[in-house]
C-alpha cells in the first residue's frame, strides 16, 4: 500500500527578477520516504529545497506540507510550521559558535515555553544518541567536521520532525566521516520512519535514496 | 507562569552566551556607549561644580548679591573717604531693594579709606546681628571679643594687627575718635569681599562718613545711608534681580552675583552653558553613532546566525526580542560603566583647587598701600559631585540609545531570510 505524501509540491516556479530559477517543478516525498535530489550547480535544487521546505514562498504553485497548504503563508506562520513540522541539515553545519553542543541542539526550542529541564534533557539524549554524550558542552569549534553535523542532525531531530531536509549534509566532510553521516540519516529513515529530502552532488550517495530526483536548469529532468 | 519564567531565563542564557561570545564586539559598543555617558556626566558635573565655586564668595558672608555704586574719589586723600568703587546707597533704595520679589535678606554695611597722618587705615562698619553680610565674621574672632553695644570699640584684622604691634585693649585714634580694640579677627579664613584693616560697629562707621566733608564732597551721605548692601536671594530670582537692581540704581552700580564671578573664572565650563550643551550633544552623538556602527556591523556578521534561526522556527518577533534584548543590556551596562568611569574622574577632579578671583571693587585696597594692587583670589577645593538627577539622566539617555540601535537595526533583521542561509552553502 502506497503511503501518503508527507510533503508535495506541484508546479512550482520561483523567480529572482528576470532569472527562473525553478520552472513549474512537481516533487513530492512520501512519509518516511528517503529522497535524493540531485543536479549540476546552479539546477534549482537549493531554490526547490527552500520552496519545499518553507524557508520561502514559490512565484506560482503550491506547497503542501505534513497536510497543510504552506502557499502564501506569512514568514512567521512559515516559522512556526517549520518549528512544529521540519528539521534543517546544512552543508556548513550552521551552528551558533557562541552556544555549546546542547545548547545548539536546543535552539529551535528556546522560543518554545518549556523549562529548560526539559530542553536540557532533550538535548542531551539526542546528543548521546549521536554518540556525542561526552560532548554536550563544547562548543563547535572544539568540536571535529563529524561532530559538528552530528549536533547539527540532533538539532534537526529535536523538534521530532516529520521530514528532514539536508542541502548536502556530506559536502563538507571526508568520506568516511561522510559516511557515517550518511549512515545516520539512513538509519533515522529506516528505524524511525523519518522522510527525508536530501540534495547532492554524489551519485552514489544518491544511490543509496529510495528515490532520485534529478535536475537541470530549473526543471525535473528525471 | 512557571514555564514562562523558564523560557526567559533559556533566552537568558542566549543572550549572556551570544554578548560574552563575542566580547569584543560587546566591549565596543559598551565602551562606546559608556564614553559618551562619561562624558555627559564629567562636563555638566564640572559645569556644575564651576557655578558653585563661583557661589562661595559670596556663600561665605551669607549673600547672594552684592550691590555697591561706584563714584568718584577726592583729589585730597585725608580723613575717611569712601573708595571708589562705594560711594553712597540711600536708606530708601534699600528699603525699595528690599521690596523687590526675590529678597530673602538684606546686610548693610560702609566701607571707608581713613588716611589719618601717620597710617592708612581700611574700615568697615558691620551689624553686629545679621546672617547676611559682614556680620557673619562674628565667626572669625580669633582673640577678644566681637563688637557688642558700645560704639567706641574695634576689632582689628590679625595679620594688620601683627604688623603694627596692636593688640585686645589697645587704644586706636581713627579719624580723631578713640576706639577700644576688643578682638583681633582672622579675615584670612572669612571671605575676601569687604575685607579691612578695622571692623567698628555700622553706627561708627555711618557717623565717621556723614560727618568727613571729604565724603560728602563727592557723595552726599546721611547716618542712615551706607555704601555696601549684600542681598540674600532666592536662587532662581538672582538673575531677574541683578537685573532690577541695575535699572533701579542707575549705570553707576556694581552688582556682584554668582555669574558675574564666574565670568571672571575665565574657565570654558564658566564662560557658556553652551558649551556644556554642546560638548554633551556631540559625546551622545559619538556613542550614539559608534554603538549604532558596531551593532549594524553585529546585524552584517550575524546574518546567517540569524537566518539560520528564522530557518530552525524562530519568528520575526522571536529574533527581533533577541537583538532588542542585546541593545538594551549593552545600553544598561554602557550607561553603567559610563557612571562608574564618571565617578572615579569625579574624585580625581575632587583633588583640584579652584581660585576664584574676587574683584578688586569688592575688597577695594588703595593702590599706594601694600597689597593694593594685588589679585585676591578665594581658592577652594573644586566642589565637583555626581546628581543622581545627572546619573540617572545619562545612564537612561544610554539604555535609550541602546534601544533605538537595536530599533533601528529591526528592519536589517527583518530583511534577513531563512532562504539566503541556504544560498550562502
Amino acid at each position: 500500500m502506497n503511503k501518503p505524501d508527507i510533503l508535495a509540491g506541484s508546479c512550482l516556479s520561483k523567480h529572482y527578477g528576470n532569472i527562473e530559477a525553478v520552472k513549474g517543478v512537481s516533487l513530492s516525498v512520501a512519509e518516511a520516504e528517503f529522497v535524493c535530489l540531485t543536479g549540476k550547480s546552479g539546477s534549482g535544487k537549493t531554490t526547490l529545497l527552500s520552496l519545499l521546505s518553507g524557508l520561502e514562498n514559490p512565484t506560482a504553485g503550491h506547497v503542501r506540507l505534513a497536510g497543510k497548504d504552506i502557499t502564501g503563508a506569512t514568514e512567521d506562520e512559515l516559522a512556526l510550521f517549520r518549528r512544529e513540522h521540519v528539521g534543517f541539515i546544512f552543508q556548513s553545519f550552521n551552528l551558533i559558535p557562541t552556544l555549546s553542543a546542547w545548547e545548539n541542539v536546543a535552539l529551535p526550542l528556546f522560543p518554545v515555553k518549556m523549562s529548560d529541564v526539559e530542553r536540557r534533557r532533550r538535548a542531551t539524549e539526542l546528543l548521546r544518541k549521536m554518540e556525542l554524550g561526552d560532548r554536550i558542552h563544547h562548543r563547535p569549534a572544539a568540536l571535529s567536521g563529524g561532530e559538528k553535523q552530528r549536533v547539527a542532525i540532533a538539532r534537526a531531530l529535536v523538534n521530532h520532525p516529520r521530514i528532514l531536509f539536508a542541502d548536502e549534509p556530506t559536502g563538507n566532510l571526508d568520506s568516511v566521516t561522510g559516511g557515517i553521516i550518511l549512515e545516520i540519516l539512513k538509519n533515522l529513515h529506516r528505524k524511525e520512519g523519518v522522510a527525508i529530502l536530501m540534495i547532492t552532488h554524489d551519485e552514489e550517495i544518491a544511490k543509496t535514496a529510495d528515490r532520485v530526483t534529478r535536475m537541470h536548469d530549473g526543471e525535473v529532468i528525471s | 507562569m512557571k514555564f514562562i519564567t523558564w523560557g526567559v531565563a533559556m533566552n537568558l542564557r542566549f543572550l549572556k552566551n551570544e554578548l560574552y561570545g563575542h566580547k569584543r564586539r560587546t566591549l565596543s559598543t559598551i565602551v562606546g556607549l559608556s564614553i559618551g555617558v562619561a562624558i555627559l556626566i564629567i562636563v555638566n558635573a564640572l559645569s556644575l561644580a564651576y557655578r558653585q565655586a563661583a557661589r562661595a564668595p559670596l556663600q561665605e558672608i551669607g549673600a547672594d548679591i552684592t550691590v555697591q555704586r561706584s563714584g568718584n574719589v577726592p583729589k585730597d586723600l585725608t580723613g575717611a573717604v569712601f573708595p571708589c568703587s562705594a560711594v553712597t546707597i540711600r536708606d530708601e533704595e534699600i528699603t525699595r531693594i528690599s521690596a523687590l520679589p526675590g529678597v530673602v535678606g538684606i546686610g548693610k554695611a560702609v566701607l571707608l579709606w581713613v588716611f589719618d597722618p601717620h597710617r592708612a587705615w581700611i574700615v568697615l562698619g558691620i551689624e553686629q546681628q545679621n546672617s547676611v553680610g559682614p556680620a557673619v565674621l562674628r565667626n572669625a574672632v580669633t582673640e577678644g571679643r566681637f563688637l557688642g553695644p558700645d560704639r567706641a570699640e574695634a576689632l582689628v584684622e590679625t595679620a594688620y594687627a601683627r604688623r603694627f604691634g596692636i593688640k585686645v585693649g589697645d587704644t586706636l585714634s581713627l579719624a580723631d575718635r578713640r576706639l577700644t580694640v576688643v578682638g583681633l579677627l582672622d579675615a584670612s579664613k572669612a571671605a575676601k569681599i569687604a575685607i579691612a584693616n578695622v571692623y567698628v560697629a555700622l553706627a561708627e562707621a555711618q557717623s565717621l562718613a556723614a560727618s568727613s566733608r571729604k565724603v560728602q564732597s563727592v557723595s552726599p551721605f546721611d547716618p542712615q545711608d551706607v555704601n555696601l548692601v549684600f542681598i540674600r536671594a532666592d536662587q532662581t530670582k538672582v538673575p531677574a534681580l541683578s537685573s532690577a537692581l541695575r535699572t533701579m540704581l542707575g549705570k553707576q552700580a556694581a552688582i556682584g552675583t554668582p555669574d558675574s564671578f564666574l565670568k571672571l573664572l575665565g574657565s570654558v565650563y564658566a564662560i557658556s552653558d553652551k558649551f556644556t550643551v554642546v560638548a554633551s550633544l556631540i559625546a551622545l552623538l559619538v556613542s550614539a553613532l559608534i554603538a549604532f556602527k558596531t551593532m549594524a556591523g553585529n546585524i552584517a556578521e550575524r546574518a546567517r546566525e540569524i537566518g539560520v534561526l528564522k530557518a530552525v522556527g524562530w519568528t520575526g518577533r522571536n529574533v527581533m526580542s533577541q537583538i532588542m534584548a542585546e541593545s538594551l543590556v549593552q545600553g544598561v551596562m554602557g550607561g553603567l560603566l559610563g557612571f562608574a568611569v564618571a565617578v572615579i574622574v569625579a574624585v580625581g577632579l575632587s583633588f583640584m583647587t579652584v581660585n576664584i578671583p574676587i574683584p578688586w571693587e569688592m575688597s577695594p585696597v588703595p593702590h599706594f598701600l601694600p597689597g593694593g594692587g594685588d589679585q585676591l583670589f578665594k581658592t577652594l577645593a573644586l566642589p565637583i559631585h555626581i546628581p543622581w538627577t545627572l546619573a540617572a539622566f545619562a545612564m537612561l539617555l544610554s539604555l535609550v540609545i541602546g534601544v533605538v540601535t537595536g530599533g533601528l537595526l529591526i528592519g536589517t533583521v527583518s530583511r534577513i531570510k531563512p532562504s539566503e542561509v541556504l544560498r550562502h552553502e
